[in-house]
């Protein structure tokens, strides 16, 4: 079928998009703050896949110009993109994960349902940290 | 749980709906792999034309990186340095530093102490050859950056952070970012517009490897205190 | 099928084995393990695709930083996903 066919041609695509949907699932439906920051990763480095397979070329070199070497040079553009994007994505990761860490000593629990049931009975959660204070 | 069931049963719906369209949109694309794709035929066919020498190195990826996208390169620095001061303010408060994690068996430690001055070497390598190998300066800060991780796994964060004092942590993290803005400013009056790295090949290169030494130094010193940072905060 | 692309397949199928594994986990620590396997094995796909700039940096961030990270605020919080 001519469907098949273009789908097989394509599987890089659509492997990427896959990943995509499989990250986002874990972020939706995970309990679990920690899990949640895992999902998001899948999804950032899906995206990161597919812009460089968009670069990409069969059996192309790698983009460097040292001597000697011809034939079809991969793009390098999709390339920096990405590195720019990684260097986000840890950020982002590093900064959420701090975030949690900050959550588990005020509230107690990184579970959604125990946050969310903490937060129904006012004053009823983890006694409140008090050696929070910037020292600055 | 009947509520958590039904919210299941929805994003499963959802993602199948997100799925239709994305699938039909990568079914559009041209095959991966061809080389008269569009993807290869305007910008990056003239980036690979230019050469190295327009470029700056041989490696047209830190080219790209440093020459002819170097803005998108200094947003990038500011990015993780502002990450840093935010990871830096939010675990602020009461810092634990010292050994306050399981100490290592003695074969991790014993291959962390041999590996870890090569893996500085290896660093330092990647980041000086940027030009002529795959490499270059966030890929060597990045290497460098997991070594003072590792190396804080089995000497303790208090050992590794106070080889330097707070302050001179603090500029070694700001190189990036300010070395990046000296160089932009520099190239106002020599080329009218920012980052105009000049004609000269020589002040070309010598700006380029400027450039790679602070994103490797800064990117390195920036990671490590990210896990300075999150290692250290009080236990709960 | 040249060797390539079969070389190519079985690394997208471990891919999609690997999200599907950090899905279905319910220890934390395991899933940020087989997020550092996953990690490196995009380094792979990546390295076979032209990009070993892309390759080296995923694999020094992806596969060291980030994990180290998720282990140390997993033994902080907790291992089990309730």
């Amino acid at each position: 079928m001519n469907l098949a066919a273009e789908a097989f041609s394509h599987v890089d695509y659509l492997v990427t998009v896959a990943l995509f949907l499989i990250g986002a699932w874990i972020l939706l439906t995970s309990g679990n703050l920690v899990k949640k920051v895992i999902g998001l990763n899948i999804m950032e480095t899906s995206v990161f896949a597919f812009i460089v397979t968009t670069g990409m070329i069969d059996d192309g070199a790698p983009p460097l110009l040292a001597a000697g070497v011809e034939g079809p040079f991969a793009s390098p553009l999709p390339h920096a993109l990405v590195l720019t994007g990684i260097v986000v994505a840890v950020s982002v990761t590093s900064l959420a994960l701090v975030l949690i860490l900050r959550v588990k000593a005020e509230l107690g629990s990184v579970e959604l349902d125990e946050i969310a049931s903490a937060g129904e009975q006012p004053g009823a959660a983890a006694p409140p940290d008090s050696r929070g204070h910037a020292n600055d | 749980m009947n509520n958590r069931k039904s919210a299941r049963v929805l994003t499963m719906a959802l993602m199948a709906a997100l799925a239709v369209p994305l699938t039909y949109g990568v079914l559009q694309l041209p095959t991966p792999g061809q080389a008269d794709a569009p993807a290869h035929s305007n910008v990056s066919a003239k980036y690979i034309e230019a050469g190295a020498e327009l470029a700056g190195s041989e490696n047209l990826v830190t080219g790209v990186l440093l020459n002819f996208r170097a803005l998108d390169t200094f947003g990038e620095v500011l990015v993780i340095f502002t990450a840093w001061l935010a990871v830096a303010a939010v675990a602020g408060g009461a810092r634990e530093a010292g050994q306050d994690s399981i100490p290592p068996s003695p074969i991790v430690d014993y291959v962390i102490r041999l590996l870890g001055p090569f893996i500085a070497i290896f660093a330092v390598f990647v980041i000086v050859n940027g030009h002529v190998l795959p490499g270059g300066g966030f890929q060597g800060g990045v290497v460098l950056g997991a070594m003072l991780i590792m190396l804080s796994l089995v000497l303790g964060t208090g050992v590794v952070e106070g080889v330097f004092s707070d302050r001179v942590w603090i500029w070694l993290r700001a190189a990036g970012v300010l070395v990046f803005a000296m160089v932009a400013l520099l190239g106002l009056p020599a080329a009218g517009f920012l980052f105009g790295l000049g004609q000269a090949p020589a002040l070309r290169q010598a700006l380029m490897m400027a450039l790679e030494l602070a994103i490797g130094v800064g990117g390195g010193a920036v990671l490590a205190g990210l896990y300075f940072s999150i290692a250290g905060t009080h236990r709960s | 099928m040249s060797p390539t692309d079969v070389l190519d397949l079985v690394l997208l199928a471990l891919l999609l084995t690997c999200a599907i594994g950090i899905a279905r986990l319910k220890d934390l620590a395991a899933a940020a393990i087989l997020f550092s396997a996953y990690s490196f094995i995009l380094c792979l796909v990546w390295a076979h695709r032209g990009a070993p700039d892309v390759a080296m940096t995923e694999a020094a961030v992806g596969a060291g930083i980030t994990t180290v990270l998720f282990l140390t605020v997993i033994s902080r919080v907790g291992r089990r996903e309730k």
